[in-house]
């Protein structure tokens, strides 16, 4: 996959003030690319950084009187309406028990970085290490720090802790926004590890099995709550993996905003992986007459491409609000048939 | 909804041969056999394309990369499409996305819609269910890098196993630039072709050596059985060997 062009950062953005007053790189690195919309930004930004700054006053609040992060309601809500940068380490550590295996295996970490390297595992990490973010400066070789050798270092580890998923493409990205995030490898690492052995599905194993089973999982809640939708795909003979396999591979990664996605991300450690579902048929419920209008498989594709960029995307603060109504319910259990009866059913047309 | 389950569905793609890709109003019924016949007298004028993009075309087809991870097929690709090479800006594919060129093939508008697919293994049993409707495929490997090398008896194994029996296949050696680094020698590329009786090249998404023709060179064998011309026979390799020479290009 292209990236972008780099945006030329020094200078000439035709017209638009803006363009001087918001920076060429994003809070997290990220080059903004040569079509940023700095103008738009500029706007929903003022709005942001009022709701950022009372957020951020309520979550001080909040940690300052308590010595531990208690998962309860009212944090429940104050996640949901976003954790302030500087302590989504702390909070994601502690609601994804993250910190309690941190805590129970001090030296682990160093311990998997020292032992002897499975030199099959270097290989296929090295050959994606140039391929994480080339677009962000603190992933760039001549940066100082350069978080590539972090980078390797997270998942080396990581796939020794974890043999069968060892290394799978899409883990490079998601080890990156832990490393923006926590500037911290050890905590990445165990931040990963709560991701890969408690949130999610098994989406890296070699099998793929868990991904293959919420692909056909959320065709089946498509077909429930947006059926047009689900007949357009049949009608075009559309793979859900076609469309989709990134948003869950990658976490959205790369699909939505930085900001959007890290936003997810708060929800996604506090509650699990419910939330990508949410996500996802907000997506298609939000467009489903564009979805509709499709002519053809690649119309369907180019669709489902276009509705993660936007005005509606790049408004995390609503969007976030939208993902809780517009699906409609979508209980625990309901995921929990519904993947049993997917997960079972794959099982049975591969073998 | 799964793999095989939408595979069952409206099976418009089940052979490489059929239409399924064919721009709107090309349908003259077929004569006879089913496949290629179907495509005879696709030279019309311009008509509108299937995709978003507003380009005309006159046939298309779908046309897949395949490899080892880290080979360079979106670079391949990209340097086809919009003639640039923006090292080191590159991400690793996840998943899989496609791409439309249309090619000017003897006053014919030819569409090629080419799948760019994610090269680890794992990856494979996603994108396999592909292959069934590609017309064409690309086998990359790297001629830096001996493993992407020794696995391409395995994809293609794959191949043989889910793409059409007819595919046009293609073998390609590329990061052909790369001097220093080079590990296949371009007779060992060579030779594994003729094993398999698959055509072959070397190129280079860095310079640009051969993309182009590779791509063009399966339009024109696709466009050829498409319209299915008695009196011109064409032959793929020969092609090849022929624009290969004529473009005096360096052969490391």
């Amino acid at each position: 996959m292209e990236k972008k062009k780099k945006t030329n950062r020094t200078g000439h953005f035709a017209g638009g003030r803006a363009s001087n007053r918001v920076d060429r790189v994003d809070p997290y690195g990220f080059e903004r690319s040569e079509d940023f919309d700095f103008d738009s930004y500029e706007e929903l930004m003022s709005e942001y950084l009022v709701v950022l700054t009372r957020r951020s006053i309520k979550w001080s609040k909040l940690l300052k009187s308590k010595k531990k992060v208690q998962k309860n309601v009212k944090l429940k809500r104050y996640v949901r309406k976003g954790i302030p940068n500087e302590h989504r380490a702390l909070v994601w550590m502690a609601a994804s028990g993250a910190q309690d295996q941190f805590e129970k295996n001090p030296g682990y970490y160093q311990m998997l970085l020292g032992a002897q390297h499975d030199p099959k595992l270097v290989e296929t990490i090295l050959t994606d290490l140039n391929r994480t973010f080339p677009d962000n400066i603190l992933f760039s070789e001549t940066s100082r720090p350069c978080l590539q050798k972090p980078l390797y270092n997270v998942l080396l580890a990581y796939g020794h802790h974890n043999s069968t998923v060892g290394y799978c493409q899409g883990m490079n990205f998601i080890a990156g926004y832990l490393l923006i995030v926590t500037k911290d490898e050890e905590k990445s690492f165990w931040l990963m590890d709560a991701l890969l052995s408690r949130i999610l599905p098994d989406y890296y194993s070699p099998a793929m099995l868990g991904l293959k089973m919420d692909q056909e999982v959320l065709g089946e809640l498509v077909k429930i709550k947006t059926p047009q939708v689900w007949r357009t795909m049949i009608d075009h003979n559309v793979m859900w993996t076609l469309v989709v396999s990134r948003w869950f591979i990658c976490l959205y990664i790369d699909v939505l905003p930085v900001e959007t996605v890290l936003r997810i991300w708060d929800c996604l450690f506090y509650e699990g992986s419910k939330i990508l579902f949410r996500v996802a048929l907000t997506l298609i419920n939000h467009n489903q007459t564009l979805i509709q209008q499709a002519r053809s498989l690649p119309d369907v594709v180019q669709i489902f491409k276009q509705i993660t960029q936007g005005p509606f995307v790049n408004d995390c603060h609503t969007f976030l609000q939208h993902i809780f109504t517009e699906p409609g319910s979508l209980s625990t259990s309901t995921l929990t048939k519904l993947r049993a009866r997917c997960r079972s059913h794959i099982i049975s047309e591969e073998s | 909804m799964s793999r095989k389950k939408a595979s069952k569905g409206k099976s418009t793609c089940s052979s490489p041969s059929t239409a399924g890709l064919m721009g709107k109003g090309t349908g003259k019924p077929a004569r006879g056999s089913p496949g290629i016949v179907q495509m005879n007298g696709v030279v019309h004028p311009s008509r509108p394309s299937i995709s978003s993009s507003n380009e005309f075309y006159d046939i298309a087809f779908k046309v897949m990369l395949v490899g080892d991870s880290g080979v360079g097929k979106t670079c391949l690709l990209v340097r086809f499409k919009d003639a640039a090479f923006l090292a080191g800006s590159f991400i690793s594919t996840v998943g899989i996305d496609f791409r439309n060129k249309v090619l000017d093939i003897d006053g014919v508008k030819v569409k090629l819609q080419i799948w760019d697919t994610a090269g680890q293994e794992r990856f494979r049993s996603v994108t396999h269910a592909y292959y069934r409707d590609a017309h064409a495929l690309l086998l990359l490997y790297d001629v830096t890098n001996k493993s992407s090398f020794e696995n391409i008896r395995a994809w293609l194994t794959e191949i043989h196993e889910y793409a059409q029996q007819d595919v046009v296949l293609m073998l390609l050696g590329n990061k052909a630039d790369a001097t220093h680094d080079r590990v296949v020698k371009r007779e060992d590329g060579e030779k594994l072709a003729k094993e398999f009786g698959v055509p072959f090249m070397e190129t280079s998404a860095r310079t640009g050596l051969n993309v182009e023709l590779a791509f063009t060179a399966v339009a024109k064998e696709l466009k050829h059985r498409s319209v299915k011309d008695p009196s011109e026979k064409f032959k793929l390799q020969e092609y090849v060997n022929k624009e290969m020479r004529s473009s005096g290009c360096c052969r490391s």
